[in-house]
């Protein structure tokens, strides 16, 4: 008896240590499945069905192995990677990269808020009623210092994402072809697909991301000591993420694509839900679509100008006055503002726009990456804790295959000419 | 003649050296500045002593003695007179603008923060060259992608200018000496004048690598007085990555309850080694506020208290006062005791001031003096203290024998911490 006691608290105090680090990567894993992310996974299922659920399986992988190597640097250096970057890299390559986050986060801060803009019209609200008011909203509740609290409230709703458990269930899926379609992967080689594919990782695995990981393992204070818990806190995370991305597809893809239905945007997806798989279940798609939406519309502009900041040394942070920090300030702020405004533009062009942050999106993760590999190889930073083969393996794959489609994606329409 | 030339660290990295003949010798890539200040003011500190020069496929240090840098219609020219290897002495006395400065954070001592440097610029005289600042603003930034030029006079148009930070190279303190095989007391000496709060701020923003050994270089009461001010987190990871014996030095000059708070957050068996390694003396006091439970008053009271018998002289106390040289926040209270370390009044400086030396304790001291419980919860404190405008409060265990006091600062800063927590 004395035994099972002794195992009790034993088991009880990992799962105190356990709940202690928690956070980092299951925020991470949320924040992924922002508008850009539904939106991408709404029009992949719609238009391929079931056909690219696979592609969710090697991007688990990378997405693991990527976090994975974030939170060791982050734990083991202390510094952020735009810091190990701008030390490492020179100042060309990180202005190249920081030039291009920023772009591409102003085009997916512009996502964010058309998924406010389209999850609200669902319910009725006016999207020049619904953005002004998230922007001011999101801007008052970083600025004035409750962000902690919001970042809270937001990992409790981002559990609402799991209506779209819910919304693919109520759609009746096929499980049998679901099954046979993930054991037996398939790729039409042409732009169209390769674009999907591209898209699809792409949004999965978003540079901001790694920026965004190793700083709140920073900002936790973990130790390498705990480091098995932040492994059970990324797989977590990147489990939720794929979890929700597989619904999502499915919920589209036993829907939409049956009956030949195509989309563009998210919330389309909710609009063509309803007739077909009941109102609750469209309500339910646009619910999820609006707080994941707010919650990286919160997120991507403050880590934006948080990164930007640190790489070319400007004062940063939210606990700093509007003086001590201007250059932080204006690009959080206009971060917010530009990507506000163009929602509310009439007939801006939304879909290129996502699709430009997306492009951006391809071409810096392949840098950010091969950044961040060399960075852990290096035993100067990393000491004992740098990378084991298999993570190298695995790393430099991800580069060459992401590379690799990309360069096909560019190259395709040259070779269709020929 | 006026043979000064100014230029920047950016301008000359990566161009050739010229030979007196004309002929390219080799890639500058890196320059050594003397760091090691032979006294105050010393001219030579920021004299560039050597060059890291690649000559086909072979990199090495080179005095700089025999190199010119000047400037001809707008363009710099490196030239030599001859190759002079520098030893590997020389050179580990040395900084590398490149590998430790450009790029790196540094301390900007008046503005006692954290800088990332953009570039350095540096200075021809006929005694040698110079570094003279570290350029921390935007224009060096573009100059570094080499855009600065075309965007200065596109702004020009509109009359804007970029504004252009500098900071004299007597203001900064390198941090990052990770290559070089230097002594790191001294070359962090400057960091020693901060106030240890900004010190503490500055250790909490730099890396794990660099911290610990910033740390380190400070000598054994500062370096108590700075992990005192560290975030909980970051004092964890000062304790844990210094060595035991070092770490036990400097917990040893902390106040007792401060140390309890640190190794109460430790892992057992290493709070059990520093407790081992530290005095007798010290980590006995630890070891009992460590049996205290978190939220009582024991926990935040601190036990270095000054306590007199009721039948000694003013003069007297004064005099040991005199002795002991106690910290200000001993005075905040000071304490009567009976021969059984039972308290029966207080007494504060102001009381010993204005009485005559030969008044006995007995008659200056305030009897039936406000108290805590060891075992009290803390909230009550806050109150207490605002309600009878004491600065300090004595601790009485159940058998009315006192144990320490509680000071203001420590209370502030526990509700200060438990908003926080809330706010988050």
């Amino acid at each position: 008896m004395f035994r099972a006691k002794l195992r009790d608290s034993n088991f009880f105090r990992h799962l105190a240590i356990f709940f202690a680090i928690i956070g980092p990567g299951i925020i991470t894993g949320s924040v992924d499945n922002d508008a850009g992310g539904i939106t991408t996974y709404s029009v992949a299922g719609a238009l391929y069905g079931y056909g690219l659920i696979w592609t969710l399986i090697p991007s688990f992988i990378v997405l693991l192995v990527i976090q994975e190597m974030n939170a060791r640097m982050g734990i083991v250096t202390g510094k952020g990677l735009s810091d190990l970057i701008r030390e490492n890299a020179g100042m060309k390559i990180t202005f190249f990269i920081f030039i291009g986050l920023l772009f591409s986060n102003i085009g997916n801060t512009t996502t964010e808020f058309a998924g406010v803009a389209g999850s609200m019209e669902i319910f009725g609200v006016s999207k020049y009623i619904s953005v002004p008011v998230v922007a001011v909203m999101v801007w008052l509740l970083v600025v004035k210092g409750t962000y902690e609290i919001a970042e809270r409230i937001f990992l409790i709703f981002s559990v609402s994402l799991l209506t779209y458990v819910v919304s693919a269930l109520m759609s009746k899926p096929h499980w049998g072809e679901i099954g046979s379609a993930i054991i037996h992967p398939q790729l039409e080689m042409n732009t169209k697909s390769l674009a999907m594919v591209i898209a699809l990782v792409g949004t999965t695995i978003a540079p901001w991301m790694q920026f965004y990981m190793q700083s709140s393992v920073i900002e936790k204070g973990l130790k390498m000591k705990n480091f098995k818990y932040t492994l059970i806190d990324i797989a977590v995370g990147c489990v939720v993420t794929v979890v929700v991305a597989f619904f999502i597809m499915v919920a589209c893809g036993s829907t939409l694509h049956p009956s030949g239905i195509q989309i563009n945007e998210a919330k389309d997806a909710a609009v063509a839900l309803k007739p077909l798989a009941g109102k609750l279940a469209s309500h339910v798609f646009a619910f999820g679509l609006f707080v994941a939406s707010v919650f990286s519309a919160t997120i991507l502009p403050l880590a934006t100008a948080f990164y930007v900041s640190e790489a070319f040394g400007f004062e940063a942070g939210i606990d700093k006055k509007w003086d001590e920090a201007k250059e932080f300030y204006i690009l959080y702020t206009g971060i917010l503002v530009i990507s506000a405004i163009i929602i509310l533009v009439p007939n801006a062009p939304l879909i290129q726009i996502s699709i430009w942050s997306q492009v951006i999106n391809g071409i810096l993760l392949p840098v950010v990456l091969v950044s961040m590999i060399l960075l852990i190889n290096n035993k100067k930073i990393m000491g004992i804790y740098v990378n084991k083969p298999l993570q190298n393996i695995i790393g430099w794959s991800a580069v060459v295959i992401l590379t690799g489609l990309s360069l096909m994606l560019l190259l395709m329409p040259l070779i269709n000419r020929l | 003649m006026t043979s000064l030339t100014t230029f920047y660290l950016s301008g000359i990295i990566g161009k050739e050296a010229f030979g007196a003949d004309g002929d390219a010798i080799g890639i500058i890539k890196d320059l050594l500045v003397n760091t090691m200040p032979s006294g105050q003011n010393d001219p030579n500190q920021q004299l560039v002593t050597g060059v890291r020069l690649r000559i086909r496929k072979e990199t090495r240090f080179y005095s700089f003695k025999s190199f010119r840098v000047v400037k001809a219609r707008e363009m710099l020219n490196v030239t030599c007179t001859g190759l002079i290897e520098l030893s590997n002495e020389e050179v580990d006395n040395g900084l590398l603008l490149v590998e430790n400065i450009l790029d790196k954070q540094i301390v900007d001592m008046n503005g006692r923060k954290l800088v990332r440097v953009n570039d350095v610029r540096l200075a021809t005289l006929p005694a040698g060259t110079f570094a003279i600042a570290v350029d921390i603003g935007i224009e060096g930034l573009l100059r570094r992608i080499g855009i600065s030029l075309p965007i200065k006079r596109f702004l020009s148009l509109f009359k804007i200018n970029i504004p252009a930070k500098f900071i004299l190279w007597d203001d900064v303190q390198a941090i990052d000496y990770s290559n070089l095989n230097i002594v790191l007391s001294k070359s962090y000496a400057k960091l020693n004048t901060l106030h240890p709060s900004d010190l503490a701020d500055i250790l909490e923003d730099l890396g794990k690598k660099s911290s610990i050994s910033v740390f380190s270089s400070l000598d054994e009461e500062k370096a108590a007085d700075v992990l005192e001010e560290l975030e909980t987190h970051a004092q964890i990871h000062i304790v844990e990555n210094l060595p035991v014996n070092k770490a036990a030095d400097v917990l040893e000059k902390m106040p007792a309850d401060e140390v309890a708070d640190i190794l109460d957050e430790l892992e057992d068996e290493k709070a059990e080694l520093l407790l081992k390694e530290m005095d007798t003396e010290s980590s006995q006091e630890v070891r009992e506020l460590l049996e205290y439970s978190d939220n009582s008053v024991g926990s935040l009271m601190t036990t270095d208290i000054l306590s007199f018998k009721p039948g000694i002289t003013v003069e007297e106390v004064i005099d040991e006062l005199r002795i002991k040289k106690p910290e200000s926040a001993e005075l905040y209270s000071l304490f009567v005791t009976e021969t059984n370390n039972e308290l029966i009044g207080t007494f504060n400086l102001r009381d010993l001031v204005v009485a005559q030396p030969k008044t006995l304790v007995s008659q200056i001291m305030k009897s039936e003096p406000v108290f805590l419980y060891d075992n009290q919860k803390v909230d009550d404190i806050a109150e207490l203290i605002s309600k009878y405008n004491l600065l300090a409060v004595p601790v009485v265990d159940p058998n009315n024998q006192l144990q320490g006091m509680v000071v203001v600062d420590d209370v502030v800063e526990d509700l200060i911490n438990k908003r926080r927590t809330k706010k988050r």
